[in-house]
């Protein structure tokens, strides 16, 4: 048996800080424990020899040979310095919202079961929850809530734990006190050793409640009250002479309701309109990522510092949250002067780990541990039910057309089932509104939507982030019209596709090509869509019923503005390492941005290091919001980090680490290579990358391995690595940087160079910048990946089964880096999307997983079986075929979205195959057996 | 009484009345053997396959730790996902994966190699007919749940393999 992995420190330390209410704190991500992401796994090039080309994802064999990777693969005896012996903790949740929480009754656990501390709100100071933490998510929309935070700064009750505006509620229910969700932690239960730990879990498995006592007392505490929305609510009014993107946010927020009751006025009048209704509905969806969330901590009382060892897509709001949290001046825990967060790589995220309050349950345990480490580790019950969810979701509205196919407006309210925190919802509200004009030209736009807070669980960034609810609505509605009209869905959608110059349901302009009309063509001619009669009727002639379904999806990605940090080394020996502020959820960022530096530096990057959210504070930079001069400031830049996700490492990370390699090259490399061959300044064009070595394009010069450059950089005291941040609104914020390759055009709004020390780099102050207009932030979103899907699938009449046989996915992904990382993506977008059409049936309340009794016995993902493990489609069998859209030449090498867009439009693909199928409209999801056969029951 | 078994090949001989822990958790907690994985716990999933030799039979078969009680593994040999690679180097299986970009989070990996594995193995002692390789492998890897990639780049992995070893290729599995 191998020795167990240890800990040591990741090769650079990025630190962050602070200001609480009792003094600054420090924050520090590091990688790994044990060692960096890619590095020390025993393969020198893990990425291959190819530059730009990936032979096997980075972390693949510590990932397929069982490694130490994940969070839940430690304990406290793998960390070095960390004592050995670790506590175990156990929350215990609420199991109803109508009597409040009055104690525990520990007196029927066994001997053997009983903690060694317990743990109740009333043991917290209330002062502790007075955290309000700056989490700066989407800029438009946190705009609204910093209005509305000092509106109501001197009234509200504060007891935030990830929100400006005080809106959500204790971790610990207070006994007395009403639980304002099921699932709510009520207790916090601490033992010392696993055995124990294990005999109480054994004991309370399926019903905690029998140690809780509720009984007559307060009501729940805190805002909003249960069916009110949490703020802010998302109200898109469009029409020729009004819309959101163009009107200031107060001129808005002002005249928005009387354009609204004017558009109403007018298409109620409007009597040559067609109308067709919109109604959806959607049940909660669990991300199921596969690693029930887990983690580990410790106080070190020698230099006040909590580690933590967590998987998670947010380390930057989660560091800084728990920071806040233990600043305040009723913190358990004196004096902290350090938050450190070695990030592991999730064991999947979907979003599920995006902002999940896991991190803050984990702090509150270690906080009470004594001074010992701390494991709090969910089981798969317990992950059924408090993990975060996909919205439960219903939409209603209309649509409004012309007898010409053109579409004139929609009017859409769609409300969200925010459950008990108000975490992440009201920002998925808000995309699912802007996604409600699905790809289409929208002239008026009346669209509300907004996630409620109720008893359920806690809905939260899940992929698609609003979308799938969005384009379920209105895809299923479109082919209703077409149907109801006599149209062909094809050519419905044809008629009004959105293009470059047309604006989005916010007013804000597309200036991105989206190829729509491309991709349609490609699905119209495909056989699965064209010869779709002659399929039938093969299958009807065996006594199946068979049905095709047409999608379509415009999936935004990134956020109203976003930035991004990278460096990029290139270490004495001549390996190059990339490290950046994104998380790799096993989506294969890391493998993207390790060979994204390819072309630009001749090699793939043989270290990745990710979750580098406190590289932004070696940049040197500021994204103070106080700060009154602005991009005026050559230190300031809007925002820092943001969350991580698939689509936002296609674009945004990989343009940042591509302009940062560049900064490498051509302000240093370069000038060592100028130097070595004796010439003048030498410019990318003069340059060629052939077998590893950098060759003179014209000849003339010996050519140059990476090593020796690199042994010239570090010698002759040139930048040995570069450090660029990158700010994305509608364009690229960009800057001249002065260099010792002279001036350097790139896009990036901060640049640093590293000299030798990995963790001091020197920061060039930006000239000449260009920046994203003030304005543009109020479009919502500025960058697309769309994506037809057609759905071939039959239906046993019998039993109500759907076998999904063939799905066609048009997808314009943008630049592809990795096509087998690609492929994998859009494949998973398709089996979750099937999942989530067909199988996945989650109750609300007490029914469903909030009882704790949930597994995947009761909750079916989809498997092998059910989806299309075909490839290419070939008439007769099951296939699922992804055809991607060529990119022009001279196109940027960038990505777009991929598992998103795909599994977007593929619900309402399945739904508008069954209508095919049976003439009957399923509008609610999931749509199981027992829901065709009461449909079709005669 | 004792239950003696063996992990990797390393001989273990515990007390009775440990008899109800699940194998699982003494990997875990006991050996420090993490890769094995816990998912649902429930024996659902299947993520946490390991194989395992129960004689009579010569043959192992796969066996869902979550669920397996070490009362149950008298006289057994157990081998784990860290058992597979040789001197760092990825067996036939963990390299047709990681080729193949098989997995995405990889938490699943362990227990389809297991299960991958341990279908080879079956099919090189037992060969079936080409036209029914297909159902051999939805029968060996079918129930096993992978979140991420859509299962399709599993199978297309483990394809070239089970019909290498279906038409009688010599592979060190």
């Amino acid at each position: 048996m191998s020795a167990p992995p240890v800990s040591r420190a990741a090769p650079m330390s990025r630190r962050g800080f602070l200001r609480t209410a009792s003094g600054i704190i420090g924050l520090s991500v590091l990688g790994l424990p044990g060692r960096g992401q890619g590095a020390d796994v025993g393969v020198p090039a893990p990425l291959g020899p190819v530059p730009g080309v990936a032979a096997q994802r980075i972390e693949g064999l510590a990932k397929v040979t069982g490694e130490k990777v994940y969070a839940r693969d430690f304990r406290a005896r793998d960390m070095a310095g960390w004592p050995d012996h670790q506590w175990h903790a156990l929350f215990l949740r609420a199991r109803t919202t109508q009597e409040a929480f009055l104690g525990l009754d520990l007196s029927s656990l066994p001997s053997g079961a009983t903690p060694t501390r317990v743990v109740l709100g009333s043991d917290l100071e209330p002062g502790f929850f007075d955290a309000p933490v700056e989490f700066r998510r989407d800029l438009h929309i946190d705009a609204l809530l910093s209005a509305r935070a000092e509106e109501q700064r001197k009234t509200a009750k504060v007891g935030s734990f990830n929100l400006p505006d005080g809106l959500s509620f204790d971790l610990l229910v207070r006994p007395g006190t009403t639980p304002n969700f099921l699932g709510q932690a009520v207790a916090l239960l601490l033992f010392d050793s696993l055995a124990t730990y294990r005999a109480a879990r054994r004991f309370l498995a399926g019903d905690d409640g029998i140690v809780q006592r509720y009984g007559p007392g307060d009501g729940p505490d805190g805002t909003p009250l249960p069916e009110q929305p949490f703020d802010p609510r998302t109200l898109y009014v469009k029409d020729p002479d009004f819309d959101y993107a163009g009107t200031d946010a107060e001129t808005y927020a002002r005249e928005a309701p009387q354009v609204q009751a004017r558009i109403r006025e007018a298409l109620d009048a409007a009597t040559g309109l067609i109308r067709q209704p919109i109604r959806a509905e959607m049940r909660a969806m669990d991300p199921m990522f596969m690693e029930p969330e887990a983690g580990l901590a410790w106080i070190d009382p020698a230099r006040k510092e909590m580690q933590l060892v967590l998987g998670t897509q947010s380390p930057d709001g989660d560091v800084r949250n728990i920071a806040s949290m233990f600043g305040s001046k009723a913190s358990p825990v004196r004096d902290l002067s350090q938050v450190t967060l070695h990030s592991c790589y999730p064991g999947g995220g979907f979003g599920g780990r995006d902002s999940s309050p896991f991190s803050l349950m984990l702090a509150l345990a270690v906080a009470f541990a004594e001074g010992n480490p701390v494991r709090l580790a969910y089981d798969r019950f317990e992950q059924f039910r408090v993990g975060l969810k996909r919205h439960a979701t219903v939409a209603q509205g209309t649509l409004y057309a012309h007898a010409d196919m053109r579409l004139e407006a929609v009017r859409l309210n769609m409300v969200f089932d925010g459950g008990g925190r108000r975490n992440l919802s009201p920002y998925v509200a808000s995309l699912g509104a802007l996604c409600a004009g699905g790809s289409y030209r929208l002239p008026v736009a009346d669209i509300h939507a907004e996630a409620l807070h109720t008893e359920n669980i806690s809905g939260g960034s899940q992929r698609g982030f609003g979308g799938p609810q969005a384009y379920f609505a209105i895809e299923t509605a479109l082919d209703d019209l077409a149907a109801a009209q006599g149209w062909d869905p094809m050519a419905l959608r044809r008629a009004n596709l959105i293009a470059e110059g047309d604006t989005t349901v916010t007013g804000g302009p597309i200036e991105q090509s989206l190829n729509l009309s491309e991709m349609l063509d490609i699905a119209e001619a495909h056989p699965l869509w064209a010869e779709r009669a002659a399929i039938r009727a093969g299958h009807e002639a065996e006594g199946r019923t068979y049905g095709t379904g047409l999608a379509m999806s415009l999936q935004a990605y990134g956020t109203s503005g976003d930035g991004m940090v990278a460096a990029v080394h290139l270490e004495r020996d001549g390996t190059l390492t990339v490290q950046s502020d994104a998380v790799d959820m096993g989506n294969g960022s890391a493998t993207t941005l390790g060979v994204t530096i390819g072309p630009i530096l001749g090699a793939n990057a043989a270290r990745v290091e990710m979750g580098g959210y406190t590289l932004f504070a070696q940049t040197g930079l500021s994204d103070d919001s106080a700060n009154h001069q602005r991009w005026s400031d050559p230190m300031w830049t809007q925002k820092g980090t943001g969350s991580s996700s698939a689509c936002l490492t296609g674009l945004h990370q990989v343009n940042t680490v591509q302009q940062t390699a560049q900064a490498l090259l051509r302000g240093s490399l370069l000038v060592g290579a100028a130097k070595l061959w004796g010439r003048g300044p030498l410019s990318a064009d003069e340059v060629v990358w052939e077998a590893g070595a950098l060759r003179p394009a014209g000849g003339g010069g010996a050519p140059l391995t990476l090593a020796t450059l690199a042994r010239a950089v570090h010698e002759m005291g040139l930048p040995t690595g570069a450090l660029g941040h990158a700010y994305f609104q509608n364009v690229w914020a960009e800057a001249d940087f002065d260099t010792p390759g002279g001036a350097l055009h790139l896009q990036l709004d901060g640049l640093a160079y590293y000299r030798g020390s990995k963790t001091a780099p020197l920061p060039i102050p930006r000239r000449n910048g260009r920046y994203p207009a003030p304005e543009t932030q109020r479009y919502s979103r500025y960058v697309w990946a769309p994506c037809v899907n057609v759905v071939g699938l039959t239906l046993d009449r019998a039993s109500g089964r759907v076998q999904i046989e063939n799905v066609l996915s048009v997808l314009n992904a943008g630049h592809i880096h990795v096509p087998e990382m690609v492929s994998g993506q859009s494949q998973g977008g398709v089996a979750m999307a099937i999942g989530y059409s067909l199988l996945e049936d989650m109750p609300p309340g007490m029914a469903g997983p909030a009882d704790g009794r949930w597994n995947l016995n009761r909750y079916h993902v989809a498997r092998a079986g059910d989806v299309p493990l075909g490839d290419r489609y070939v008439p007769g069998a099951r296939a699922q075929e992804l055809i991607t859209i060529p990119q022009p030449e001279g196109s940027k090498r960038v990505g777009r979205g991929i598992a998103e867009a795909v599994m977007c439009s593929i619900p309402p693909a399945i739904s508008n195959a069954l209508r095919d199928a049976t003439g009957v409209r399923f509008a609610s999801l999931p749509i199981t057996p027992e829901k065709i056969l009461g449909e079709l029951a005669p | 009484m004792t239950i003696r078994f063996s992990v990797n090949g390393v001989g273990f001989e515990l007390p009775d009345s440990r008899g109800q822990d699940t194998l699982l958790d003494f990997l875990h907690e006991e050996l420090n053997l993490t890769g094995t994985k816990l998912c649902c716990g429930i024996g659902v999933c299947r993520a946490c396959t390991v194989q395992v030799v129960k004689p009579p039979s010569p043959a192992p078969v796969p066996t869902i730790s979550c669920s397996t009680a070490l009362a149950t593994l008298d006289g057994t040999q157990v081998s784990t996902i860290e058992s597979v690679a040789r001197n760092g180097r990825p067996g036939p299986v963990q390299q047709a994966f990681l080729d193949g970009f098989a997995f995405q989070c990889g938490y699943c990996a362990p227990g389809f190699v297991m299960a991958a594995r341990l279908f080879l193995s079956g099919l090189r002692a037992q060969p079936v007919p080409p036209d029914q390789l297909e159902a051999a492998m939805m029968d060996a890897i079918g129930s096993h749940i992978c979140r991420c990639t859509g299962y399709v780049r599993y199978f297309d992995a483990l394809r070239p393999l089970a019909e290498a070893v279906n038409a009688g290729e010599a592979i060190e599995l």
